[in-house]
């Protein structure tokens, strides 16, 4: 993970790290600068096709300045290790800041939104710092490149890698669109909603909801204390699930033993539960609950948007019913090309589904419905520098693997 | 086996590597000793093996949602780090620190008892939970590891006692915990894409993990500037405390009330 050996010759260690501290230093400071002056005002990265004349040209000046003044002792400073390390730092320092204050709103005249503390990651300290870091590991990588020698293969993957990811992730950010499609149950739609604008934008496609649904994890009961808010631990330490002949006990107070259990039901006209198909129903219970020695058999629920739930007391507690948190949902939908092209796909988390040229993700529904949700809401993504990003975490990966293997290899020699 | 049974394992656990470390003493003069120290290890290590092996089977998914299951695991491998430098280096001081340790996570474990809990949300059902997490925990095995022995060596620099040996090997454990906090880092983006949208959103989590791989990115760089290998020592034990804030420190900080990716419990 060497730079150039031209940098370990010149600059001597202390002075090139005093330097390359300083350097670093007056740069977040300059940052911070425009920050002040513009109400943290944050920058600006150019859009499409100025993002990639941007990139080019950097990778130009690179080139050049690194063939061409490799010997000036100026530019091999620049592209040395006390300045990446001073460098690393203060992305480091930076990221700090912004992973301990919340990334979030503040009030526009506070010293943090004025300094744009709350924006770290698309602040102007943090992309000087950035913009010198890639100068500084692009002359590095110039240098390791050519002439190309098979020894330095390792350094190019790691270093090329993590320059192709950290350039084109964040100028791509501005080309990046991530939509919200709400979609209701038996309906198409092409509009979407940019979460930051609240803008409605229409989607070259629509799609048509055809049916939403939620498998849910199985039920559990519990003891709950209304005096004090909580749920008291069963013996077992384990939420107990609701099943047949599942038994669950308290010290001092008693048990609780599933007799049935109805995973959808209503209730039929003397107030026993039926079993129900379909959505309408909701998961039943029947109880034999020993306070102690005094027994009773009771039906307890969860109840449902059109039924309220069902609990029933044990001493000074009740016994409730919990839904099951959900396991999975997903969408069935069709798609709908405005070529008249249809496809049929199923969305479900981690399992995004590509359409002419979008990601589509299901990513939630109408929480408050919960299963009887008629509501699924789609994440529609476009990010057309995808490509060089997971071609540099492609890279770095490689060179990963390079770097285990001879880290190993000397590990065994010593 | 449920957490029911977690103390009684905990117990057994820390008595095998307590009896074999004792008889570590007389295994020097005696091979028999020797033989039944190793035995007594390995058991204590085995034992967990056999209650995580078991608690997976029983949860129906990998025990590692929760900072509890996360501490099992590393009470169960950072011994097996020990052993395994000791094999290796023949150094035999550093399974006494990761048995401690390991010792220490089984007793956070046992005063804050998890919920036995069998749900895993939609988003963590992915091919990529796994090798995310388990690439992590090994990764952040061996940086404990290292900067266990990054501590030691400064105290014997401290005593004028310096051992080459020692630091180089706190190099190699800290060489490997980044290629695997590396790898962790990159499988995170790729299962992120996949399961929210996108690869990077600067959640506090990502933010962490992004400031402890450059803290080790920056000790590989004052590696490569041949740095006083003594001065390094301090940087590998300081490094660990970022990365322990990225491991659970995230969790109360002021930043963590946005994050999506907090460990529960």
């Amino acid at each position: 993970m060497s730079g150039s050996s031209k940098t370990v010759k010149t600059g001597s260690a202390p002075a090139g790290f005093r330097d390359a501290a300083l350097f670093t230093f007056v740069a977040i400071l300059a940052g911070f600068g425009i920050e002040l002056l513009t109400s943290g005002g944050g920058i600006n990265v150019p859009g499409w096709p100025f993002n990639l004349v941007f990139l080019l040209l950097f990778g130009a000046v690179i080139f050049t300045v690194g063939l061409m003044f490799r010997e000036h002792p100026v530019v091999s400073w620049l592209g040395g290790i006390p300045l990446g390390l001073s460098l690393i730092i203060g992305i480091a320092l930076l990221s700090f800041i912004g992973g301990v204050l919340p990334q979030d709103k503040y009030p526009p005249d506070s010293l943090v939104a004025i300094l744009r503390l709350n924006g770290m990651f698309s602040s102007w300290p943090f992309a000087m710092v950035i913009l010198l870091f890639l100068f500084n590991l692009g002359l590095s990588l110039v240098w390791k490149t050519i002439p190309f020698r098979v020894a330095n293969l390792q350094f190019m993957l790691f270093h090329g890698g993590f320059w192709l990811a950290l350039s084109c992730g964040l100028l791509g950010s501005t080309q990046l669109e991530r939509l919200v499609v709400p979609l209701y149950e038996g309906k198409e739609s092409d509009v979407a909603y940019n979460r930051e604008s609240e803008t409605a934008i229409h989607l070259p496609f629509s799609i048509y909801l055809k049916d939403f649904q939620i498998d849910e994890y199985t039920p559990q009961f519990a003891l709950y204390d209304p005096q004090h808010d909580q749920v008291i631990e069963p013996k077992s330490k384990l939420m107990p699930e609701l099943r047949k002949g599942v038994k669950a006990e308290w010290d001092g107070l008693g048990s609780v033993t599933v007799l049935d259990y109805l995973v959808s039901a209503l209730p039929g006209a003397d107030g026993v539960p039926v079993p129900v198909e379909g959505k309408k129903g909701v998961p039943f219970a029947k109880v034999r609950i020993d306070e102690n020695g005094k027994i009773s058999e009771q039906w307890i629920s969860s109840g449902g948007p059109q039924l309220k739930p069902l609990f029933v007391p044990m001493g000074n507690y009740f016994i409730v019913m919990a839904d099951g948190a959900p396991k999975a949902f997903r969408s069935d939908v069709m798609l709908i090309s405005k070529g008249g092209e249809r496809k049929v796909q199923t969305l479900e988390v981690n399992k995004p589904v590509d359409f002419e040229g979008w990601k589509l993700y299901q990513m939630g529904y109408d929480e408050k419905a919960g299963r009887w949700s008629t509501l699924s809401l789609v994440e529609a993504v476009r990010d057309p520098w995808l490509p060089a990003v997971y071609l540099g975490f492609f890279m770095i990966m490689a060179g990963n693997v390079l770097y285990f293997w001879k880290g190993f290899k000397k590990m065994e020699e010593a | 086996m449920t957490l029911v049974e977690f103390p009684a394992i905990a117990f057994a656990a820390v008595v095998c590597w307590a009896v074999g470390s004792l008889l570590q003493i007389p295994a020097k003069n005696s091979k028999v000793s020797g033989s039944l120290s190793w035995l007594f290890l390995f058991a204590g290590t085995l034992v967990l093996v056999w209650f995580l092996a078991s608690y997976w089977i029983a949860l129906d998914r990998p025990p590692l949602r929760t900072l509890g299951e996360t501490r099992l695991w590393y009470a169960t491998l950072i011994p097996v780090v020990g052993f395994l430098v000791e094999y290796r280096y023949k150094i035999g001081w550093l399974k006494y620190y990761c048995m401690g340790l390991a010792t220490v996570f089984l007793g956070i474990n046992y005063m804050h008892p998890d919920v036995f809990e069998k749900a895993l949300m939609p988003a963590l059902q992915s091919p990529w939970f796994v090798p995310h997490v388990v690439v992590y925990l090994v990764g952040y095995v061996l940086l404990a590891a290292s900067a266990v022995s990054g501590w030691h060596n400064v105290f014997l620099n401290f005593r004028g006692k310096r051992s080459t040996k020692g630091e180089s090997m706190s190099h190699y454990l800290a060489l490997l915990g980044f290629v695997l906090l590396t790898f962790g880092l990159i499988f995170g983006a790729l299962w992120a894409k996949e399961a929210w949208g996108h690869y990077w959103t600067w959640d506090p989590k990502e933010t962490w993990a992004f400031i402890s791989w450059l803290a080790y990115l920056g000790y590989l760089h004052l590696v490569a500037r041949k740095t006083d290998s003594r001065k390094l020592q301090w940087y590998l034990g300081l490094a660990f405390f970022v990365l322990l804030v990225c491991w659970f420190g995230v969790n109360y900080l002021p930043s963590a009330q946005n994050s999506v990716h907090t460990y529960s419990g």
